[in-house]
């Protein structure tokens, strides 16, 4: 089971890769919870990338396993510069009220809201994987 | 899930209690429509805001920044911000954004309701 999508950079086009989750996952029979998150998770993925990236995204979705456990698998690929992952801002709630720029939470929320995640990226090409437990803890 | 324009509603509740109703995707476009609504219940003499998610599934980081700047206003003039039916990842991820360290949360607008009337006539 495989969902491939092509997303130009056109307003709220996230919402067509949030809607591939939701399906996908209740395919799986993930629950609801776990399906919003991933959700969430894939718009701001797709949100980096159209940002970063400056092109048209392709992400991809697939049921797989990640130790031993059956997972969905998201994959969302750009096509921009590239960034080094291990220097990437990592916002705090602590720090947020009253900083001017409120923006760069998307890796922070990708990695808290979903169970593994793996960022490759060169020039030319970022790939954000990530997966979600079918059975996650809510 | 994925509705992408978003439904907001204000009503004044009581004296100085605001209330803000929002359902759909808030990003930036949904996080304005919530901050003019919360700006025009300010301008009412409301300190007190609560906003009612019902009905919002899925929001993403501008959005929630913008909430954010609601949250910084209402405290520049020492008011307090209310969320209520939010779903468990908005909660989660209000939490991670550091949203829920500064405004309440309550699993409905009737609870909500109780409490700050609650509040207020302390």
């Amino acid at each position: 089971m495989e969902v491939v999508l092509h997303l130009p950079v056109v307003p709220n086009v996230e919402l067509v890769a949030a809607k591939a989750v939701e399906t996908l996952g209740g395919a799986l029979g993930m629950h609801q919870t776990h399906v919003e998150a991933a959700s969430v998770a894939m718009v701001e993925a797709c949100l980096n990338a159209m940002e970063h990236g400056g092109g048209p995204v392709t992400v991809r979705l697939h049921s797989g396993n990640h130790a031993e456990k059956p997972c969905l698998v998201i994959e969302v690929e750009d096509h921009g510069r590239g960034f080094d992952p291990a220097t990437a801002p990592q916002n705090s709630p602590a720090k947020v009220l009253g900083c001017t720029s409120k923006r760069g939470w998307g890796l922070t929320l990708i990695r808290e809201l979903m169970d593994d995640v793996q960022i490759r990226s060169e020039p030319g090409k970022t790939l954000v994987y990530m997966c979600k437990y079918v059975e996650s803890a809510p | 899930m994925n509705e992408e324009r978003i439904k907001v509603t204000k009503n004044l509740l009581s004296d100085g209690v605001g209330l803000v109703a929002a359902a759909g995707y808030i990003n930036n476009e949904g996080g304005q429509a919530i901050a003019d609504a919360a700006a025009e219940l300010m301008e009412q003499g409301c300190k007190t805001l609560l906003i009612d998610l019902d009905g919002t599934r899925i929001i993403n980081s501008i959005g929630v920044s913008i909430l954010l700047e609601i949250l910084e206003k209402l405290m520049d003039e020492k008011g307090q911000l209310a969320f209520c039916n939010l779903t468990p990842t908005i909660a989660k991820t209000f939490e991670i954004m550091g949203l829920v360290q500064y405004a309440s949360v309550y699993p409905d607008r009737e609870a909500a309701v109780t409490a700050i009337e609650g509040d207020a006539t302390v």
